[in-house]
C-alpha cells in the first residue's frame, strides 16, 4: 500500500475490450468503461448476463488486457496480475492437490517465506474464515462454502489491499450465502480494503457495498452508478427491513430488467 | 470470526491416515488376494490335470514341476536371476529414458505453441508404426547388444508418456493458473506448482500404459535376437525341447508385470489422494 490516502485507489479509465469472434466478427465486451473506487470502497458490480463484469474484472485484476483504456492503481498502470490485487474467482480455484493450509499458504510460498512464516500466516488467516481444523483436509473433503472460504483466506495471505472477487459466492446455496456475505462484511469492515465485488444478486450488491455499478450490454458498458447510503455497520436482517433498501432494490431491478429483456 | 456450525457439514470424514485397527487392515490384504480366486482355480486345474495325466508332459509339464524347475533356476543356480537382471535393466533404461524425455517433450509441447506445431504431426505420423517393426532397422545401427534394445523401448514408452502428458498439460483448468498468477507465482513457479501437479494424474496414465508396453517389447525383441534375458530364456527352453523350463519363463514375466503394475497402481492411489475416486 502506498502512503497516499486522497486521489483514487482504483482508476479504470476508457477501458474497451473486444474479442475476436469465431465468425470473424469482433464482439465488443466492453465499450468506454470509465470509474474510480476510493481507497477503502467496497463496489458492486451488477448486470444482466454477458456485460462484461467478469472481463472487467480480469482487466483490473491484471489476468486480461484492455484493447485501449488504462487501469491505474496506485498511480501505476497495471500490466499484469500482482499479489496487491487479491482475486477470488467464482468456480472454486483452489489447488485440489494441495492440503487446505498450503493452499492458503501459497501466496507466502511464492514470494519465498520459510515453511514455518507461511503457516503462521496460513493458520491466522484459516482462524479468520472460521476453518482452522480443516488444516490439514484436502478440498474435496469440503463442502462448497467452505472451499470458497478458503479461497478467500487464501488470498488474504497475500495481504492485498484490494480485493477483486468474481461472484464468489454464486454457486453456494442461499443459506451459505448469506452466512458467507455475513463474514465478508466483518472482514472489511475491520479492514477496510478497497473491494471491487461481482455479483449476480442485487440483494447481495446492496447489502455490502457504497455504490453500486450498473451494467448493460452489447456492448458491455456502465449504465449507472448507484450510491447505497444505508448505514453500517449493516446486518442483512435489519438492513432488508429499511425502506431505502426497498427503494434502491426496486431502483436498480428496474435498471437492469430493461437490460436483460433487451439481452434476451 | 467464529465457524458457522450451519455451514460445516456435521459427519465430515476424517482425512485419510492410517488404519487404526489391524484387523481391518488384515481383512483388506485377504479379500484383496481372494479376489483372484479365478487364477488360484486355473492353477490348481492345471495340476490336477497333469496329474490324472490328460496332458502330455512334453506339451505341458505339471505346474509343480514348472514352480521346481523356477525354483531351482532361481535360488539355486540363479541363472533365471541373471536373466531377470538383464530384462529389467533394458526395460529400466528405455523406460526411464522414454519417461524423462516424454514428459519434458509433453510439457513444452502443452505450454509453447511453436513445440506443439513442430513435434506434433510428428507424433501422429510416427506412433501408429509398431515399434517391433523397426527393430530390425534398429539393430543394423546398433548391433544386437543392448542397445538396439534400450533404443526399441525408449521409442515404446516415448509416445504412450508424451501423448499423455501432452494432453494432461493442455487440460489444466485456466482458472488455477489465474489464480496461482493473482497470487505472485511466476511462470516457472507456475509450471512447479500448478501445470505439473494438475498434469500428473494424466502423465501417471501414461506411465502405465508405457511400462506394459515395456514388458511386451523387451520379452519380443529378447525372442527376436539376444543372448541372455527373459525372452531368450523361453526361446531357448523351447528350441531346446525344455517345456518346464519355458514354463517357468512365461510364469515369470507374466508374475512381473502382474506385481510391476500393481505397484503402480498403489503408487498411484498414493500419490492422488487429493482427487475424487470417481476421477482416478
Amino acid at each position: 500500500m502506498t502512503g497516499q490516502a486522497d486521489g483514487p485507489h482504483i482508476s479504470v479509465d476508457r477501458v474497451n475490450k473486444r474479442f475476436q469472434a469465431a465468425n470473424r466478427a469482433q464482439l465488443q465486451a466492453l465499450k468506454d468503461v470509465s470509474f474510480e473506487a476510493s481507497r477503502g470502497e467496497f463496489i458492486s458490480i451488477v448486470g444482466p448476463s454477458g456485460c462484461g463484469k467478469s472481463t472487467l474484472l480480469y482487466i483490473v485484476a491484471g489476468l486480461l488486457d484492455a484493447s485501449d483504456g488504462a487501469v491505474i492503481v496506485d498511480d501505476k498502470r497495471v500490466t499484469g496480475p500482482s499479489p496487491d490485487r487479491g482475486v477470488v474467482l467464482q468456480n472454486f480455484s483452489i489447488f485440489p492437490w494441495r492440503r487446505v493450509i498450503d493452499n492458503v499458504a501459497y501466496g507466502p510460498e511464492m514470494r519465498g517465506a520459510s515453511r514455518q512464516e507461511r503457516h503462521r500466516v496460513a493458520r491466522q488467516q484459516l482462524e479468520a474464515v472460521g476453518l482452522t481444523e480443516f488444516a490439514e483436509y484436502y478440498p474435496r473433503e469440503l463442502s462448497g462454502g467452505m472451499k470458497q472460504r478458503i479461497a478467500i483466506a487464501q488470498m488474504l495471505a497475500c495481504n492485498p489491499s484490494i480485493f477483486l472477487m468474481d461472484e464468489p459466492f454464486g454457486a453456494l446455496d442461499a443459506l451459505t450465502r448469506e452466512v458467507l456475505q455475513d463474514q465478508l462484511l466483518r472482514l472489511w469492515e475491520r479492514d477496510r480494503k478497497t473491494v471491487l465485488f461481482v455479483t449476480h444478486s442485487i440483494d447481495e450488491a446492496l447489502l455490502l457495498s457504497d455504490r453500486v455499478i450498473v451494467m448493460a450490454t452489447r456492448p458491455g458498458r456502465i449504465k449507472e452508478i448507484v450510491p447505497i447510503d444505508l448505514p453500517r455497520p449493516r446486518r442483512s436482517e435489519e438492513i432488508r427491513a429499511l425502506p431505502q433498501f426497498g427503494a434502491l432494490r426496486k431502483h436498480i431491478w428496474t435498471s437492469i430488467r430493461t437490460e436483460t429483456l433487451e439481452a434476451m | 470470526m467464529k465457524p458457522d456450525s450451519s455451514v460445516q457439514a456435521a459427519t465430515l470424514p476424517r482425512p485419510p491416515g492410517r488404519p487404526v485397527l489391524l484387523p481391518a487392515a488384515v481383512m483388506r490384504y485377504v479379500q484383496a488376494v481372494a479376489r483372484y480366486y479365478p487364477v488360484a482355480l486355473i492353477l490348481v486345474l492345471w495340476e490336477l490335470c497333469s496329474r490324472l495325466g490328460l496332458f502330455d508332459p512334453l506339451f505341458v509339464p505339471a505346474l509343480s514341476d514348472v514352480l521346481r524347475t523356477w525354483y531351482i533356476e532361481m535360488f539355486v543356480t540363479h541363472d533365471l536371476l541373471v536373466h531377470i537382471a538383464y530384462s529389467f535393466g533394458r526395460a529400466g533404461i528405455g523406460f526411464a529414458m522414454g519417461a524423462t524425455v516424454g514428459i519434458m517433450v509433453g510439457i513444452l509441447m502443452g505450454r509453447i505453441r511453436a513445440v506443439e506445431s513442430f513435434v506434433d504431426p510428428l507424433i501422429s505420423a510416427i506412433f501408429p508404426t509398431p515399434k517391433l517393426a523397426i527393430f530390425p532397422l534398429m539393430m543394423v545401427f546398433l548391433g544386437i547388444g543392448d542397445a538396439s534394445k534400450i533404443a526399441l523401448i525408449f521409442l515404446g514408452c516415448f509416445f504412450p508418456i508424451v501423448i499423455a502428458t501432452y494432453a494432461g498439460v493442455k487440460n489444466v483448468d485456466k482458472y488455477f493458473i489465474w489464480n496461482a498468477r493473482t497470487k505472485g507465482a511466476n511462470a516457472r513457479q507456475v509450471m512447479w506448482t500448478v501445470v505439473f501437479p494438475a498434469a500428473m494424474p494424466f502423465v501417471f496414465a501414461g506411465l502405465r500404459t508405457a511400462m506394459l508396453t515395456a514388458f511386451l517389447l523387451i520379452v519380443a525383441s529378447e525372442l527376436i535376437a539376444a543372448n541372455e534375458g527373459l525372452g531368450y530364456l523361453i526361446i531357448f527352453a523351447q528350441r531346446t525341447f525344455n517345456p518346464t523350463l519355458m514354463f517357468a519363463g512365461v510364469l515369470t514375466v507374466s508374475t512381473m508385470g502382474f506385481i510391476a503394475d500393481r505397484l503402480l497402481q498403489a503408487l498411484g492411489r498414493r500419490l492422488f489422494r487429493w482427487q475424487d475416486q470417481q476421477e482416478r
